[in-house]
């Protein structure tokens, strides 16, 4: 019996790599905080298909040189090579005339409509919250961005769940059309991303599994998820990352080796 | 013929500007260009009661004034640590009430900040929408604007003080920053006062010699201090990264109110001094020049 063989590549590398593979030549992008995986999808998407490809970090930076990963996307270190560096004036312009095509959001709850919660958990009328989270810095774009991807480092029941407490970025809101009965003309979340799969979203605008990572069990995805996924067709595996993509990831994007520090949890 | 006047002042008189109750801009975000030297003296001096206003990402300093007792109401949009956790004394003041929280985002922010600029009551902003802070956030108040109906529009935000950090300034307040602003131009333009830490001073000849890189002009400008490595353990854009040791120490210690108290404030501010003695105690510019090197 053979031992089944470390997957030559991180968690991480997996996520940046299927998340590159989404970006679109030409796509303005800004990442938010705890984006190591969103900024390094997107440099390394820049070098492979997507030249025109503009990244804007949460500090207003424009265009860093890729290299060394530096963990917070705000450091500014950043601001070294970079084409431009913008001012919270310059991101408010973005968020008021909707100038971005593509943005990120993580949570520390992600409802089965993408509807992301990064305020509190525990609410209940006139009190504190249980669990009072980071809070979001701009909620605006979740409605003006032509699409939004989302990713977890997580995937655990607690984080996705089938209604978020609080809604701090809109997604499908109550699945169906109610997106665009808010007013949101925009097409919200298209993807979310996790250690063990791709979420793809259905007619209803619920989430269903696009693709399931090379060794993932369907079972522990099941387990893992806060609300039920269709199991009527067999889940595809997601394609793993090319020899062209690890390898321009690595010696292009990511010198310092800041994605394969984590194994899969 | 009388000669021009210094801006530059000391720590402790820049902080005698904040009276207790007002509303404080701070500047930075995350742990970039924080104020933090302005804001350990500030809790040093004992103004309390105040309420703050910071970029929609915030960290340390807003985390360590609330962790403080100083700030009875906070108008915030993101406190965090970024990757590194969430803001221990934010959390908690959230979880206990003891701190009332304004749920803020980057549009209601600079929506309030642009209607101070514009000199209007409010400026409405199209982008809130959706959400549960559109329908529940004091500062998105829906008011009927012409053609467009019924839009969020923050009050203006005037703060009374602004506290910033920038890495250059001359003696008469012409502030240059190395990497991005962010918010603080925008607090200088609104803010009553105006107070700005910097790394180092530099001649009014160096500002003359290079006049597109002044960030801040001097006339909005009330006082200058002169604070090497003054946002310490944050980072100084252009100059130094963030301490994340001193961070993660900071971080452990707030695990609890009593343990912050006992092993991060009294320590680290209390008893304490900003100047050669903070300095010395963080390693000296021997260690902070080669953050560089240790931090990812």
């Amino acid at each position: 019996m053979s031992v089944p063989s470390a997957p030559a590549y991180s968690a991480d590398e997996l996520m940046t790599v299927a998340m590159a593979r989404e970006l679109r030549n030409g796509d303005l992008a800004v990442t938010g905080a705890s984006s190591l995986v969103p900024v390094a999808a997107c440099l390394l998407a820049q070098r492979l298909h997507a030249p025109d490809l503009t990244l804007i970090l949460p500090s207003g930076v424009v265009n860093p040189p890729p290299g060394r990963l530096y963990r917070s996307a705000s450091d500014g270190r950043w601001v070294s090579g970079a084409e431009a560096v913008g001012t919270a004036y310059d991101l408010f312009e973005m968020s008021e005339n909707g100038r971005l095509t593509v943005m990120f959001y993580g949570g520390i709850q992600i409802d089965r409509h993408g509807n992301v919660n990064l305020t509190a958990t525990g609410l209940e009328p006139g009190k504190p919250p249980r669990f009072r989270g980071p809070g979001l810095a701009n909620t605006s774009f979740a409605a003006v961005s032509g699409r939004i991807i989302l990713f977890s480092a997580s995937h655990t029941p607690r984080t996705f769940v089938e209604r978020v407490d609080y809604i701090t970025a809109a997604g499908h809101l109550d699945g169906g059309t109610s997106r665009q009965e808010a007013g949101i003309t925009t097409d919200g979340p298209v993807l979310c991303i996790t250690p063990l799969v791709t979420f793809g979203f259905d007619d209803g605008k619920s989430m269903q599994v696009r693709s399931i990572h090379p060794g993932v069990e369907p079972a522990e995805v099941l387990a893992k998820t806060g609300f039920p996924l269709s199991t009527e067709t067999t889940w595809p595996v997601t394609e793993p990352p090319t020899d062209v993509e690890l390898r321009t990831l690595r010696t292009v994007v990511d010198r310092t080796g800041e994605l394969g520090r984590n194994t899969r949890p | 013929m009388r000669s021009r006047t210094s801006k530059l002042t000391s720590l402790q008189d820049a902080v005698a500007l904040v009276q207790p109750g007002a509303l404080v801009a701070i500047g930075g975000l995350w742990f970039q260009n924080n104020p933090s030297a302005l804001v350990r003296q500030l809790i040093r001096a004992g103004v309390g009661n105040l309420e703050i206003v910071a970029a929609p990402p915030s960290s340390y300093a807003v985390d360590l004034l609330i962790g403080a007792g100083s700030v009875s109401r906070a108008y915030t949009a993101h406190v965090s640590f970024d990757h590194l956790g969430l803001a221990p004394n934010h959390r908690r003041a959230a979880e206990t009430g003891s701190v009332e929280i304004v749920d803020c985002d980057e549009a209601t922010v600079l929506g309030g900040l642009m209607a101070a600029v514009e000199a209007l009551p409010h400026h409405p902003v199209t982008s809130i929408i959706g959400t549960d802070l559109a329908r529940t956030s004091p500062l998105a108040v829906r008011r009927p604007v012409a053609e467009l109906g019924p839009v969020a529009a923050p009050e203006a935000m005037r703060p009374d003080v602004c506290l910033l950090h920038a890495q250059e300034a001359d003696v008469y307040g012409n502030i240059r920053y190395l990497g991005t602003p962010f918010c603080d131009p925008l607090f200088a333009k609104t803010a009553a006062t105006v107070v700005v830490s910097v790394d180092r001073i530099v001649e009014n000849d160096t500002v003359r010699s290079e006049p597109h890189r002044t960030t801040i002009p001097g006339y909005l400008v009330d006082a200058v201090v002169e604070a090497p490595y003054g946002a310490h353990p944050a980072a100084s854009q252009g100059l130094y990264p963030h301490d994340e040791e001193h961070l993660a120490a900071y971080l452990a210690a707030g695990r609890s109110a009593q343990a912050w108290h006992a092993d991060y404030l009294r320590p680290w501010v209390l008893d304490l001094h900003d100047g050669p003695g903070y300095l010395d105690a963080v390693g000296g510019p021997a260690r902070l020049d080669r953050l560089d090197e240790v931090v990812a």
